[in-house]
């Protein structure tokens, strides 16, 4: 069988662009890493079969450079363009200019990117296809009077959302009438600097909510399925950090409603491709359509560990005009699967990002587990980029030998030479409340005291270390005390 | 031995005793035997534990890795006067940005966790806090002001060390 397409460019870097080819591999499809100079001699750049220099280290001349992508995809002769996350994935304009460009755009068409990127249009859209959203306003009408009077008629406290934003940029809560006004000014001020639009929603804002999302892939010939959902609530700066499926909020009536709400809204958006629609789950079950991410999701591997499916391959015979050969019967989950992001960034210090070289690396592995990592042995972690270095995936056959497996399999991880969230990772799948599945989106907040991590080595490191350092290795070779340092108690260094 | 990270200072004596280790940490001591050691990792056994430690030198700092955080230490040499260091109580610049606020000026007295500082890097403020109760010796930066990682930002000093 001839592949799906001969060769196909990567306009991403990190794990999601060594997961991207190794699919890609197995299809028999060629692949072409881009890189930008901060990234010569990464894992991606080292796992294609070709790779090309698009640009210095800043992003927005290097991975967010429409005309270097496409120049580098002339070059090699590549096909089609997969966009990864981030970067320039949910982007219609770049959609849109590869396929101009006679390329195929792994993902959505242009204006499915668009009108999902403007979260009024698609709450609008959202509503009138019946899926349910929070109760809120969506209006043009922004004087500070009418958004007021809305607030009033929604219920406190209320959510301020930029219109055309993302990221939790510009979003407030506010909590009573007279927070209000300087709150719009703020929101307004912030939008417009990050987003070129200060136009505002107003949603009810849910205390304690829980993020669930269902994943969707979606053909040309007019068949949507969905992979069933994950939950994401364990969140720092409203960004997700330990995902899961099954949700072990849902029953199965509330699953079957929640994943036909998510094939309802990728209909309605004229979907196409892999994308994942996110759900607010209140804590009395109720839940609200959040937006649409329209593209490949960080944490698909959970959903590939419980389908067995492989949601890339399916994204690229998608693209490749395919009608998905499955459905919805088909499509079964099995067991539990957690995902755990491995970020660069100190919990220490407000989740601070934390440069530097990976001096000593080890992954883990065993029965149940999946690494996917953008990471080496020697690999420098830049601050231009996202600091996730890689994501860890435990299966088991319930949601308690998954955690089991999540636990060995972290305990068995290491990364020297880079402030990494680790300890908080192991933190997180050791506390009671996650064992009992009591998730919302303030967890690491509320578990603050109990998921700290340390700042400074114990003594006992310290003192392990120094041993290393002088008492008993030389030269790589493990030297046991012999006669001499028998001979009576010395200090190190002379008594320094 | 001496060593240091941004916010403790370990002093540590080593002797040999019976084929295993007196180590002493800040005047604690631990009973410590090497059970493995390869290049940049060693299990040492204490109390009838195994532990295993990762470690590496980078340039002046050694790194170390324990149960899941890496940590860097730098050695302290002796006739180093603690005044003379350069980086003597100096809170670095972690990564390239923009400062984007100063909080504090010299001789402000601040608590453990307190905001000294923000630096706008990868889309982001971070906020610099206090490592410890200190009082702010000197600030070094000013607001719009691009920092390159390791630049010094801010000198603290403990309280009572000017005298």
């Amino acid at each position: 069988m001839a592949p799906l397409f001969r060769k196909v460019l990567v306009a991403n870097r990190g794990e999601i662009a060594v997961r991207v080819m190794r699919t890609c591999r197995e299809l028999g499809i060629a692949t072409v890493a881009v890189y930008s100079e901060a990234d010569r001699g990464a894992r991606h750049v080292r796992e294609a079969d070709e790779a090309i220099p698009i640009g210095p280290a800043e992003a927005l001349r290097s991975y967010l450079s429409t005309g270097a992508l496409l120049k580098a995809a002339r070059e090699t002769g590549a096909e089609a363009i997969h966009p990864g996350y981030g970067f320039l994935s949910q982007n219609g304009d770049f959609a849109d200019a590869v396929e101009a460009a006679g390329l195929v755009f792994v993902g959505p068409p242009g204006a499915v990117h668009r009108l999902m990127g403007d979260k009024q249009a698609a709450r609008r859209r959202m509503a009138a296809a019946g899926v349910p959203v929070l109760p809120g306003y969506d209006g043009d009408d922004q004087r500070d009077a009418r958004l007021v009077a809305e607030a009033e008629r929604i219920g406190w406290p209320v959510l301020l959302k930029p219109a055309r934003g993302g990221g939790g940029k510009g979003m407030r809560v506010v909590r009573s009438s007279s927070e209000i006004e300087a709150a719009l000014g703020a929101s307004r001020r912030e939008a417009r600097a990050a987003f070129g639009s200060d136009t505002l929603l107003v949603e009810r804002f849910v205390e304690r909510s829980r993020h669930v999302e269902v994943q969707v892939v979606a053909d040309a010939h007019g068949t949507v399925l969905h992979l069933g959902e994950r939950e994401c609530s364990i969140q720092r700066r409203h960004q997700k950090v330990v995902e899961e499926t099954p949700s072990p909020a849902l029953d199965g009536r509330r699953r079957r409603e929640l994943c036909e709400a998510g094939v309802a809204a990728a209909r309605a958006a004229g979907y196409r491709s892999a994308g994942t629609v996110e759900f607010l789950m209140a804590p009395d079950g109720g839940f609200y359509f959040l937006e649409m991410n329209t593209r490949l999701q960080v944490e698909h591997p959970v959903t590939e560990a419980v389908t067995g499916l492989d949601i890339v391959r399916l994204q690229l015979e998608v693209a490749a005009g395919e009608p998905l050969a499955l459905r919805q019967g088909e499509v079964v989950s099995n067991g539990h699967a957690i995902e755990c992001r491995l970020y660069a960034e100190d919990p220490s210090r407000d989740d601070m990002p934390s440069p530097g070289r990976v001096l000593a690396l080890v992954e883990p592995s065993g029965p149940g587990i999946r690494v996917d990592s953008g990471v080496a042995k020697g690999s420098e972690v830049t601050v231009h980029y996202d600091p996730l270095l890689s994501k860890i995936v435990a299966w088991g056959g319930d949601r308690r030998e998954a955690t089991l497996r999540m636990r060995e399999a972290l305990g068995a991880t290491v990364v020297l030479g880079v402030v990494t969230n680790l300890a908080r990772l192991r933190a997180i799948v050791a506390h009671p409340a996650f064992a009992a599945g009591e998730l919302h989106t303030g967890f690491i907040e509320e578990h603050a005291a109990a998921l700290e991590t340390p700042v400074a080595p114990p003594p006992l490191a310290v003192a392990a270390l120094v041993l290393a350092l002088r008492g008993g290795v030389r030269r790589g070779r493990r030297v046991l005390p012999d006669p001499w340092t028998r001979l009576g108690p010395w200090r190190i260094g002379g008594g320094a | 031995m001496r060593l240091r990270s941004t916010v403790a200072l370990y002093e540590v004596e080593l002797q040999a005793a019976k084929g295993e280790w007196d180590v002493r940490v800040n005047g604690e001591a631990f009973r410590l035997a090497l059970a493995e050691a390869a290049e940049g990792r060693v299990v040492v056994r204490h109390a009838g534990e195994s532990r295993t430690l990762y470690y590496a030198r980078d340039g002046g700092a050694i790194h170390l890795f324990w149960e899941g955080v890496s940590y860097k230490l730098h050695e302290e040499r002796e006739g180093v006067r603690r005044a003379e260091r350069p980086d003597a109580g100096a809170l670095e610049a972690p990564m390239p940005g923009r400062v984007s606020a100063v909080k504090v000026e010299a001789g402000a007295r601040v608590r453990k966790g307190e905001e000294l500082l923000v630096v706008e890097a990868m889309k982001m403020e971070n906020a610099l806090r206090a490592p410890r109760d200190a009082v702010v010796r000197a600030v070094h930066v000013a607001v719009g002001e691009m920092v390159a990682p390791g630049r010094a930002l801010v000198e603290l000093e403990d309280e009572g060390e000017r005298a």
